[in-house]
């Protein structure tokens, strides 16, 4: 599990696009905290649950998921490693990007949002196990966000994206219903994850 | 330890499409076993049940006696070679070890010496993404190694590599089978793969044809004669009353059964001159297409 955690850590800081991704949006990050509090939460938010997608289905894109599962066939202790991956790398990220929030004195945003984080980056890293594609996730969520929990549900309904803007916010209700929208897509992932290594 | 790779009744559906078709078959230590099929024949969908990357719907995948997934440390257990060189194109080579080699629990110290066996130590902080064919099949070996594996399962490792690359690959699995590791690979590069098995299995459609030493597949065919001389007939009905098996190929008489010496001793008893004697080479792709095919 510690060595399954060291490997994903190493991995992210050694691939140019996943770290200059982390150093922009850091770096983006800090700025909106110096402008407006809550476009800095919605990008910490966001970025945490890109990041885990991104880390997670890079495996499946480029084809070493073959190579972590050849290591380690235990495909429940691999999930749970890459969620505690994604954790750390989004909360590193949300935390190094807030400094200028915390600079202002925005206690209160800081920890809602470092509290949301871990829960988005786990629900981005369980629906990446289950989807396997980036395009697909990102695009089909974006498409929901909009349609679905934009349009038909106006941000309240108790859907996965509206709560987490809830929780952000410092909703309680809003941040257990996001935590429950996260364990359902753990569940699923935690299902899907034994499914065969394709060659496509 | 060496250890035993194992396929019993081995079987895979999609559907309606049966890929693979109650495999059975062994690979031993100490031996190369080659693993001949032609494209979609359920060479990789084999493999990858061997190394737990898909479920059997019938039958058991072992490696030692054990399930892949069941293996206390595979890494130092199995090393594989499949697909075209995995890695991400992103990271170095030297990266793509360090992080496999952690992942693994292989020591770090491994990497740099792997990566000078194979022969990729000057480009070991070059992109992955810029390695030919040839380096990324190096690497994928390299990667294979990490944990010193007693069993080694390659999938067409030789695709992209140059003659020196395959030669060298030739001489890493026979020194590794002579160290008494187990070695299955499958390849299409039958020339190659005949200088480099000792085991043979056939697969075709989902199912094995033959499963055999490769000097018994040769059969009679290492010792096939292949005689021109003036007069076939008399030629034929010598060596008939010698002991031979006779065929004739419409150009030169083909004969089984008799050495090259008593071939030339009896053409002289007959008094027939002999325009040509020679040994035909076994031909492993013929025997392949033979069994594939039928």
């Amino acid at each position: 599990m510690i060595a399954l955690l060291r490997s994903e850590l190493y991995r992210t800081a050694t691939i140019r696009s996943s770290w200059i991704s982390i150093a922009v949006f850091s770096g983006l990050g800090a700025f909106f905290g110096t402008v407006n509090v809550d476009a800095w939460a919605l990008l910490a938010g966001m970025g945490a649950f890109g990041l885990a997608v991104l880390g997670v289905t890079q495996h499946f894109q480029h084809r070493t998921a073959v190579l972590l599962y050849l290591a380690r066939p235990n495909r429940l202790l691999t999930l749970l490693g890459q969620l505690v991956a994604s954790v750390v790398v989004a909360v590193g990220f949300a935390a190094v990007s807030g400094v200028t929030v915390l600079a202002k004195g925005d206690l209160t945003q800081y920890r809602d949002t470092l509290t949301l984080v871990p829960v988005m980056a786990v629900f981005g890293a369980a629906n990446a196990v289950v989807v396997r594609r980036p395009t697909w996730l990102l695009l089909g969520y974006a498409g929901w966000f909009v349609f679905v929990e934009g349009l038909l549900g106006r941000l309240t309904a108790p859907l996965p994206f509206s709560s987490f803007l809830a929780a952000g916010g410092g909703d309680r209700t809003g941040l257990l219903i996001a935590a429950a929208w996260t364990l359902l897509a753990l569940l699923a992932a935690a299902i899907t994850v034994h499914r065969d290594i394709t060659t496509d | 330890m060496a250890a035993m790779i194992e396929a019993i009744e081995l079987t895979k559906q999609y559907g309606r499409v049966r890929a693979v078709d109650d495999v059975t078959f062994r690979a031993v230590p100490g031996r190369v076993t080659g693993f001949l099929g032609l494209n979609g024949s359920g060479k990789t969908t084999t493999l990858r049940m061997l190394l737990g990357l898909s479920r059997p719907t019938a039958g058991r995948a072992l490696i030692n006696k054990r399930r892949f997934r069941d293996l206390a440390h595979p890494a130092r257990q199995v090393g594989a070679v499949l697909e075209q060189g995995i890695s991400h194109p992103g990271q170095t080579g030297r990266a793509h070890l360090v992080t496999q080699a952690v992942l693994a629990g292989a020591g770090r110290s491994r990497v740099d010496d792997l990566l000078e066996y194979v022969g990729l130590a000057r480009a070991a902080d070059q992109r992955t993404g810029d390695y030919s064919l040839g380096m990324r099949q190096r690497l994928a070996v390299a990667t294979a190694l990490l944990g010193s594996p007693p069993v080694l399962i390659l999938d067409e490792p030789a695709n992209g590599l140059d003659p020196e690359g395959i030669a060298w690959l030739r001489g890493l699995l026979r020194d590794h089978a002579r160290a008494g590791g187990t070695v299955l690979i499958s390849s299409h590069l039958l020339a190659e793969l005949a200088q480099l098995i000792d085991d043979v299995v056939i697969i075709a459609k989902g199912r094995v044809r033959c499963v055999a030493p490769l000097a018994e597949l040769y059969g009679d065919g290492a010792h096939r004669l292949r005689v021109r001389g003036r007069d076939p007939h008399r030629l034929w009905r010598a060596f008939e009353r010698a002991g031979g098996r006779v065929s004739s190929n419409g150009y030169a008489l083909e004969v089984v059964g008799l050495s090259p010496e008593e071939v030339g001793e009896l053409a002289f008893e007959a008094r027939v001159p002999i325009y040509e004697l020679s040994s035909d080479a076994p031909n492993l792709e013929q025997i392949f297409l033979d069994l594939a095919t039928a």
